[in-house]
């Protein structure tokens, strides 16, 4: 999925090693596929992902564990990526 | 000897080391007190020839005195100031030497060097007069709101601005320290049954920082459907849908429609929605007071198809649009819920309801003050019903209940009878022989079916075991015996025994709160600690006055999936060991509830 951004095509690798070259524009009819490829959850976004993960898992059997930080701006995008990750 | 004391003729009191100190550097305490007030009564007496002055209301005049008293005033200050400085000095040298004195035990304090003391103290100008600020040296007039400075001078109207906005950010900053609110919040969470365990998921962070910046936020973008639900939730819960923000919930891909709180929306913003979704197809309103009839012209005139119709409090519909609106749009219904109707729909308006939407299959009243048992006998038409939930507020029969149950009752997955006051046994036994594919019984507020009526319901049902029981409030309430009349009124010992006996195996939800005639024996011997009920989650034992810690204790170990106990009332619940991720709510305890860690086998007898 590390095909840069610029790049017509994308490739798929299967869990068992296998290489697909598709097009971008036929692998985004997938919708899983798409999110993953939108430009749009970049850096901050997946930053403040990795950051929750930490912090649940030092959090893991605390009680009353105080809110993370969630800058206003962001909360939307991040709230989709959550959706997405299942986190 | 006597002579002497009559030369002096002077009786003197303790005299203090502050006096002492004075006199020997001959200074007069007396004479400093009569120089005070001497120099406040010529203050004072300013005042009022100001004053007297200003009612002359002769400006120039006026000015020239302000001049005057100023460069009095400012003379005279200085003099006051010098003289101030080098008493200050002299009495801080008395009173160090006087600790030190007092340290060594000499303890014949005075209340006049408190008095002195005042005295030497910067004095405060009084209320308008001119002072320079302590913190900026501008002249500004005295008033009662000055501030005091730090060091202890008085402050203009600007700087007092500036100090309060700085004692008030320093509050401010203090604030998330103190811990009350959380606990609020922790309080407040545990009467939702909710334990959290580790931290929130980032999701439940999001939704609640979206609800936070609302007013910000333009649009959701492609927000899944399943997310608009909770920011929904949440948003109603604080009472923020509104004009507004019901338009962030408006898309035209959606089929689905769900507010919790539509007390501030317009008639309007209902037919919005209809608008912006055209393809709605389950729309559930709660407190939709302002939904009108205009509302139901414009989804007749667009002959919106919709399956699911959850309406709270929609009571201005008037019954001629509820006939209409059934007749030209009940072919699709196949969910209606309407609660708290009020006087808004009587018999006739509902027989139409009955008759246009034969494919309902799900049915929900609530709080529809006109319906009455032509209404409870008509239901028995809908053929396809499977879940059925009534809450009649005018008295019914038990014999029109039965006979609709025993029509129905066959299809039936869920049945919810709440505050049937005259259903009798009959009931009961209808509900034992044609039901046999419940999953859910609610059967409340009743105090006319008597215990072998529910042992009859439950001794050898063909009904599979029940995931859902409420039997809540199902007892006698005569006062007068607070044990129950002979035969027992109300579920009691042996039917919830014969209950346990059928569902306890799938049971998840159990309310019984206020079956009082149920026995301590009973309870033991259900919740001993060795009978298993496997999947039984969340239940309800409030105002069961005889249940105690032990059987608490015993319940935490039958029931090894628990996650909420509601128990109000029950005073003999003290101090009981909650295992870890149970919430267990109104037991009155100050404390937070002594949490067990580990094995819930542990050490609990």
């Amino acid at each position: 999925m590390n095909t840069p951004s610029t790049s017509p095509y994308v490739t798929l690798i299967s869990s068992d090693g296998f290489e697909f070259i598709v097009s971008r524009d036929a692998a985004c009819v997938a919708g899983t596929i798409k999110k993953m490829l939108d430009p749009q959850s970049a850096g901050v976004v997946l930053e403040k992902v990795c950051e929750y993960l930490y912090y649940n898992l030092k959090h893991k059997d605390a009680k009353d564990v105080p809110d993370m930080e969630i800058p206003p701006e962001l909360c939307l995008e991040l709230l989709m990526a959550a959706d997405y990750l299942h986190v | 000897m006597y002579a002497l004391i009559a030369a002096n003729n002077r009786i003197r009191g303790p005299q203090s080391a502050l006096t002492d100190f004075l006199a020997s550097n001959n200074i007069s305490a007396a004479q400093i007190t009569a120089d005070y007030d001497r120099r406040q009564r010529e203050a004072r007496q300013r005042e009022q020839e100001e004053a007297a002055a200003n009612g002359e209301a002769i400006e120039q005049q006026q000015e020239e005195d302000e001049e005057r008293a100023e460069i009095e005033a400012a003379a005279q200050k200085k003099k006051r100031k010098r003289q101030q400085e080098t008493a200050l000095t002299k009495v801080k040298e008395g009173k160090a030497k006087k600790k030190q004195k007092k340290r060594k035990g000499d303890d014949s304090d005075g209340g006049d060097s408190d008095v002195t003391w005042d005295m030497y103290t910067k004095k405060k100008p009084l209320p308008g007069q001119l002072e320079n600020c302590e913190e900026c040296d501008k002249r500004f007039t005295v008033t009662p709101y000055s501030k005091t400075g730090p060091e202890g001078g008085l402050l203009c109207v600007k700087c007092s601005k500036e100090q309060t906005a700085q004692e008030k950010k320093n509050q401010k900053a203090k604030k998330p320290a103190v811990s009350r609110d959380k606990r609020r919040q922790v309080q407040s969470n545990l009467l939702d049954g909710i334990v959290q365990i580790g931290a929130k998921s980032l999701q439940d962070i999001c939704i609640k920082e979206v609800a936070n910046n609302i007013l910000d936020i333009d649009e959701f973008g492609d927000l899944p459907q399943e997310l608009l639900n909770p920011l929904s939730q949440i948003l109603s819960r604080r009472r923020a849908i509104t004009s507004r923000t019901l338009d962030l919930f408006l898309r035209s891909d959606l089929d689905t429609i769900d507010l919790y709180d539509c007390g501030k929306l317009e008639t309007e913003d209902y037919i919005r929605i209809f608008s912006v979704v055209s393809n709605i197809r389950n729309l559930n309103l709660r407190n939709a007071g302002q939904f009108k009839d205009e509302v139901i012209d414009y989804i007749i005139e667009r002959s919106i198809p919709i399956k699911t119709l959850q309406l709270e409090a929609a009571n201005l519909v008037s019954n001629d649009k509820w006939t209409q609106f059934f007749m030209n749009c009940g072919e699709p219904l196949e969910f209606l819920k309407l609660t708290w109707l009020d006087y808004s729909m009587d018999d006739d308006a509902f027989s139409h309801l009955i008759r246009y939407c034969p494919n309902l299959t799900r049915l929900k009243l609530k709080k529809c003050f006109r319906l009455t048992d032509a209404a409870l006998s008509a239901i028995k038409d809908l053929k396809q019903l499977e879940r059925l939930s009534l809450r009649f507020p005018t008295p019914t029969s038990s014999d029109a209940l039965a006979e609709l149950i025993s029509k129905i009752g066959p299809n039936l997955r869920t049945l919810s009878l709440e505050n049937f006051t005259d259903a009798d046994d009959d009931v009961l036994s209808t509900i034992h022989t044609s039901c046999t594919q419940l999953s859910k019984l609610r059967f409340t507020e009743n105090d006319y079916c008597t215990d072998a009526g529910f042992v009859g319901l439950f001794t050898e049902w063909s009904n599979p075991p029940l995931a859902f029981i409420d039997l809540s409030s199902n007892r006698s309430v005569d006062y007068s015996m607070p044990d129950g009349p002979e035969v027992p009124t109300g579920l009691a010992s042996a039917g919830f025994e014969a209950l346990m006996e059928h569902s306890g195996a799938r049971l998840e939800h159990l309310d019984i709160s206020s079956c009082r005639h149920i026995t301590y024996e009973t309870f033991s011997n259900i919740f001993d600690g060795k009978n298993q009920y496997p999947f039984l989650k969340d239940i309800n034992i409030s105002f069961l006055t005889k249940i105690d810690t032990a059987i608490a204790a015993g319940m935490f170990r039958s029931c090894p999936e628990l996650i909420k106990v509601t128990a109000f009332g029950c005073f003999n619940v003290i101090d009981v060991a909650v295992p870890k991720g149970v919430a267990l709510i109104g037991v009155p305890n100050a404390q937070d509830s002594i949490v067990q860690e580990g094995d819930v086998d542990a050490d609990l007898f």
